[in-house]
């Protein structure tokens, strides 16, 4: 490609100084946006009582401990009367007066130590629960559960792209009786919340006997659905026809044209809308829940994941580990298919 | 100039409906009869718990959402007052950072691609934790961070009440909305990376600066897709129901105060709480007519704004 | 709609008639408790047991996540296909989807099966206006107080008594009735700031309270008041609505224990991370908690240093509020008279009861169950059971979560002044109960 472009050494400069204020900007923002995600990795390295510390403490820090005659004692930081600081285990704690032993050496006669023991710092250590990320594989069916996910996500995403490519196409390029209307029944689809066609889709889906299978949730996939018709149709409609009609020359067909010009051209737009669906499907909770109700064996991890949580009990740090293991795949899927999507659409501007 | 024959109106009528005939025929078989059955609702007293006790009784729920429901009407207002709150701040954000991430001027742009996409990876469950946990006025991470960093006081019930104060709540719901502002963001940076490159280089060699660009370039052939985010933006936030719900799992509907009572937190109360299904029917039509409403509105001023570079 | 129930019926009809070996039977758990982790094993293996012990009936599980369980349900019956056992369910369930339910008397006096064996009040608890016998005395939980040892320890001061009608005597010796005054004061002993003051103490800061001395768990706006005697929303006409006058004095007390005295923990942190969000005798930073006894069943305290002391009484009147568990048959079941034999199975297995942590309602059967209780979930912990005996003695009638007109809608609105009283300081009490009561009255009006 031809340089176009005059870089003398002070624009290079200018350009390497905005390059490094764009970065650091970013990387402030997304501290920020990444916060929240912070404190969920947080908890899911907690202990319940490391979680309930009356301190605030963003890592996973305990009291060290020492063992005598099977009880555990942590060990403070006690200011002693000579102006020095030692490092004692807590035998009994008091309001007025708390007990101490020295840790080296437990058998000694415990030390009194007048004053609130809360205004004392405990000696504290790291110690991340690693073993929550194991209970929570143990306690999910974590492979069935990712097979699962895939499945239904994978199928679903194909299915939705093949087909809301095609109706996209017709809306598109082509001029037909009632266009208007069918598109304003599209929206329509959307615009309705779905919990209300929920009872009604349901029985109907009972009454053919998919309840309780994957269909309800995969069949509708391949006709298409709203949200993809409208963006995909979006991203058409913005193709020069020129491409178009020069396929036409060359004796291209409808279907030919839809699948050697138009799809090549609109690559970043069906990745959007591919993974949107695919974490949409991923995420999916509730028609999951309602279709596959007593039959763990086909839940997805959304599904499986709530199983943790009941009305009166949440264990907060291992649904948090547990979610963290079950973001990590799709995390990774994601990582590599924008990199490989996205040399692909560099290519494609390229040889405009 | 071609002259378009009959037969060429004739074929391209057969294969745009032969193209979307995959839709049809899903919407005959999925979305019709139930659509038509959930208005059939609204004429009922429907209760899904005893739905063989059904009986036809006319427009008395129409009559009772608009006349009757001392709720309905704040629905609406607090529906709206929301989304206009809302949209800006998600949709806003949302063109921002895909601009940045855009930009030639970034490194590793791959990587904070994933990084700002993360967020909706995060299972619902696991994010309704989070966000109770950090937005706790007492220990949530939010006030203690605030506190730390500005000696402001925000911890505390006399703190910053994130999640119970039905003043802030809005803004609170909008910045969790932000956290899931991936998908709008995506689908941006797709279609700024539709935008021919040259048009840029053009530009540049015309002497056309950032902000010239961005008004001249990048917004009109954005418009396509800024018109689809809106329009699917303004229906997400007409049904916004999922963030408020989760996040007062227990505490009740509509907390705090209220204030969360959208329109579609309300027909979800109406239709699965107190199973008043057929009532709960006519809340999902008000929600549907202000939907069709607004977007065709949008559409119809889509002529003035929307420039498809495919069309003559 | 109807039409296509209708084609749903038959067709269930049709594949009813094909299935002619076994009668099936689905049970669906998750609109009480039942649906955590270590239940659900107990649950399936009673249910293998089940289906190993005879050849005529099939029995299905469907465990559901109770935050989706009520939805799940209502698409279920309403799609037509409605499970046939449902439980275990206490009133709040069985309120939410009143109607539902079969009447099971035809079914007990075909079976002949024995309600002498239990308290008559507790049968007719199970009989509802126009609906019949919904179900049968299964599972009970009386409430008390859970105790932190190692708290108590730490302040030097006396545990709370473990028999009804005893006094508190504290560290100096004095004796006190106990009552709410004195639950009070020893509370504001237990409550303490991160330099370690009370709230007894000069410069005590109630932005960091580290501990708590007392706070009812899981309670609602209703459960909560019962500490001040029984009480109904509905007043005895049926329709209106009151808010009785101990239940007055409960709240506003509490507003002064949240707000002014700081030994009860606010919204906020009540689900904070100190407390464990809700969870809070658990957390450790609180001295006493009032909660049932299914919350021994599954809370995470084995390794605590606890005990049991009784509920305070008010105006020399106690109340332990109670709840009830126990397992009913929808009314679309279509294989009623094999659901009532596994009823009966289910509610004789001691397994699932355990599992459950509920004490039979048979009187018969108590003291048995709570050796074995105590044995499998605390044999290290030394823990005076006999305050859940005695506590059975002193239940809440009317109930706290008996039917009121409307019942999920009147208890959203009712949880929401709830919440309002534990967000916000400087709150009339009085007003906000006035503005409940009237919305209340508005409920009750419109409800059919």
């Amino acid at each position: 490609m031809m340089e176009t472009t005059r870089t003398t050494y002070s624009v290079k400069k200018a350009n390497r100084l905005k390059t490094a204020g764009i970065t650091a900007a970013v990387i402030a923002c997304l501290g920020l946006f990444l916060m929240p995600l912070g404190y969920g990795i947080a908890t899911a390295l907690k202990s319940p009582d490391q979680a309930a510390s009356s301190e605030f403490r963003v890592l996973p820090l305990s009291p060290a401990q020492v063992q005598h005659n099977g009880e555990k004692w942590d060990l403070y930081k006690v200011p002693m009367a000579d102006g020095s600081v030692k490092t004692l285990a807590m035998v009994q704690k008091g309001r007025q007066m708390s007990t101490f032993a020295d840790p080296a050496n437990l058998d000694t006669p415990p030390i009194e130590w007048k004053g609130n023991w809360r205004t004392l710092t405990p000696e504290l250590q790291l110690d991340p629960q690693w073993s929550n990320f194991v209970t929570s594989w143990q306690a999910i069916d974590f492979v069935n559960l990712l097979k699962n996910t895939l499945l239904y996500a994978g199928v679903s995403t194909f299915g939705i792209l093949l087909s809301s490519s095609f109706v996209a196409y017709g809306f598109a390029r082509f001029r037909f009786p009632g266009k208007n209307l069918a598109f304003v029944l599209v929206l329509a689809t959307m615009i309705l919340p779905n919990m209300i066609t929920l009872i009604p889709t349901y029985t109907f889906f009972f009454s053919i006997g998919w309840v309780g299978s994957w269909l309800p949730l995969l069949v509708p996939a391949f006709f298409a659905n709203g949200f993809n018709i409208f963006l995909l149709r979006q991203f058409f409609m913005g193709i020069p026809r020129e491409l178009d009609e020069a396929a036409k020359i060359d004796g291209a067909g409808p279907l030919r044209t839809l699948y050697q010009v138009i799809l090549p051209q609109a690559v970043p737009a069906l990745v959007a809308a591919g993974l949107f669906n695919f974490f949409y499907c991923w995420n999916d909770y509730f028609l999951p829940l309602i279709y596959l109700a007593g039959h763990p064996a086909l839940y997805p991890i959304s599904v499986g994941l709530s199983a943790f949580s009941t009305q009166y009990v949440i264990y907060p740090y291992l649904v948090q580990s547990a979610s963290i293991l079950a973001s990590l795949l799709p995390i990774i899927i994601f990582f590599f298919t924008r990199r490989f999507f996205m040399e692909g659409v560099v290519l494609a501007g390229v040889d405009k | 100039m071609k002259l378009r024959t009959n037969q060429q109106e004739r074929s391209e009528r057969r294969w745009g409906l032969f193209f979307i005939a995959p839709w049809i025929i899903g919407f005959l078989a999925f979305n019709i009869a139930p659509m038509i059955a959930s208005l059939g609702f609204t004429f009922t007293n429907y209760n899904p718990a005893n739905p063989d006790k059904t009986q036809f009784i006319g427009l008395t729920q129409w009559i009772r959402a608009f006349t009757e429901d001392p709720e309905t009407y704040p629905a609406i207002l607090k529906t709206l007052v929301f989304s206009a709150i809302c949209l800006p701040i998600t949709f806003g954000t949302a063109l921002a950072v895909a601009m940045v991430l855009n930009s030639k001027r970034l490194l590793g742009k791959s990587l904070f691609q994933t990084l700002f996409f993360l967020p909706t990876m995060i299972p619902t469950i696991a994010a309704a934790l989070i966000w109770t946990g950090i937005l706790n006025s007492q220990t949530g991470w939010v006030n203690v961070f605030i506190e730390k960093l500005t000696g402001f006081h925000a911890v505390g019930s006399d703190g910053i009440p994130w999640t119970t104060s039905p003043y802030l709540i809005y803004f609170t719901y909008s910045l969790v909305s932000l956290w899931g502002m991936g998908n709008t963001m995506i689908i941006f940076l797709a279609g700024l990376q539709n935008i021919s490159v040259e048009l840029y280089e053009a530009a540049d060699i015309d002497g056309a600066g950032w902000w010239a660009q961005l008004r001249r370039i990048t917004l009109p052939m954005l418009s396509p897709v800024i018109f689809f985010n809106l329009v699917i933006a303004l229906i997400g936030l007409l049904q916004y129901f999922a963030v408020p719900f989760t996040l007062n799992q227990g505490r009740g509907l509509g907390f705090p105060d209220g204030a969360s009572n959208f329109l579609a937190v309300d027909f979800y109360a109406q239709s699965f709480a107190f199973a008043n299904m057929g009532y709960g029917a006519v809340l999902a039509w008000v929600i549907f007519l202000f939907g069709l409403a607004f977007s065709l509105l949008l559409f119809w001023s889509q002529k003035k704004w929307v420039y498809y570079g495919g069309e003559k | 709609m109807k039409k296509i129930l209708g084609i749903a019926l038959a067709l269930l009809l049709v594949a009813g008639f094909s299935y002619a070996d076994k009668t099936k039977v689905r049970w669906y758990v998750g609109l009480g408790s039942g649906g955590d982790a270590p239940t659900v094993v107990v649950e399936k293996k009673v249910v293998e047991d089940f289906n190993k012990s005879q050849n005529d009936i099939e029995l299905t599980l469907d465990v559901v996540a109770n935050a989706a369980a009520y939805n799940t349900l209502t698409t279920q019956i309403a799609g037509g296909n409605a499970p046939d056992v449902v439980g275990p369910v206490g009133i709040r369930g069985r309120d939410s989807f009143k109607g539902a339910w079969a009447d099971l008397e035809p079914l007990v006096k075909k079976y002949k099966y024995d309600l002498s064996q239990y308290d008559k009040a507790m049968v007719d608890f199970y009989r509802t206006e126009g609906q019949g016998l919904v179900g049968l005395p299964y599972a009970i939980y009386p409430s008390f107080l859970y105790v932190n040892r190692a708290l108590f320890k730490e302040a030097g001061i006396p545990l709370p008594p473990q028999k009804f009608g005893q006094p508190y005597v504290d560290e100096n010796g004095k004796s006190k009735p106990w009552d709410q005054n004195t639950l009070r004061e020893v509370a504001m002993k237990l409550t303490v700031d991160a330099t370690g003051k009370t709230p007894n103490d000069k410069g005590f800061d109630p932005a960091k309270i580290v501990q708590f001395g007392f706070g009812q768990q899981y309670g609602d706006f209703r459960g909560t008041a019962t500490l001040f005697g029984a009480g109904s929303l509905v007043a005895k006409d049926g329709k209106t609505a009151q808010i009785p006058a101990n239940w007055v004095a409960y709240h506003k007390w509490m507003y002064d224990a949240m707000w002014k005295d700081y030994f009860y923990p606010n919204f906020a942190y009540a689900n904070s991370d100190l407390l464990n969000k809700t969870d809070l005798f658990a957390s450790q930073h609180i001295g006493m908690a009032l909660v049932h006894l299914w919350y021994a069943g599954f809370a995470d305290i084995k390794k605590m240093d606890w005990d049991l002391a009784v509920t305070p009484s008010y105006n020399g009147k106690t109340t332990a509020k109670m709840h009830a568990d126990t397992f009913e048959i929808t009314r679309y079941s279509k294989n009623q008279d094999a659901s009532f034999k596994v009823i009966s199975y289910l509610m004789a297995s001691q397994d699932l009861l355990k599992a459950y942590g509920g004490m039979p309602a048979k009187k018969a059967e108590q003291a048995t169950f709570l050796d074995g209780f105590a044995k499998s979930k605390f044999p290290d912990n030394k823990v005076n059971w006999q305050v859940v005996t005695d506590s059975v003695a002193y239940p809440d009638n009317p109930n706290h979560e008996s039917w009121m007109p409307s019942f999920q809608e009147t208890s959203d609105r009712y949880t929401i002044t709830y919440n309002k009283l534990a967000s916000e300081k400087g709150l009339n009490v009085d007003d906000e109960l006035a503005k409940l009561k009237a919305d209340l009255n508005k409920i009750f009006k419109a409800a059919k």
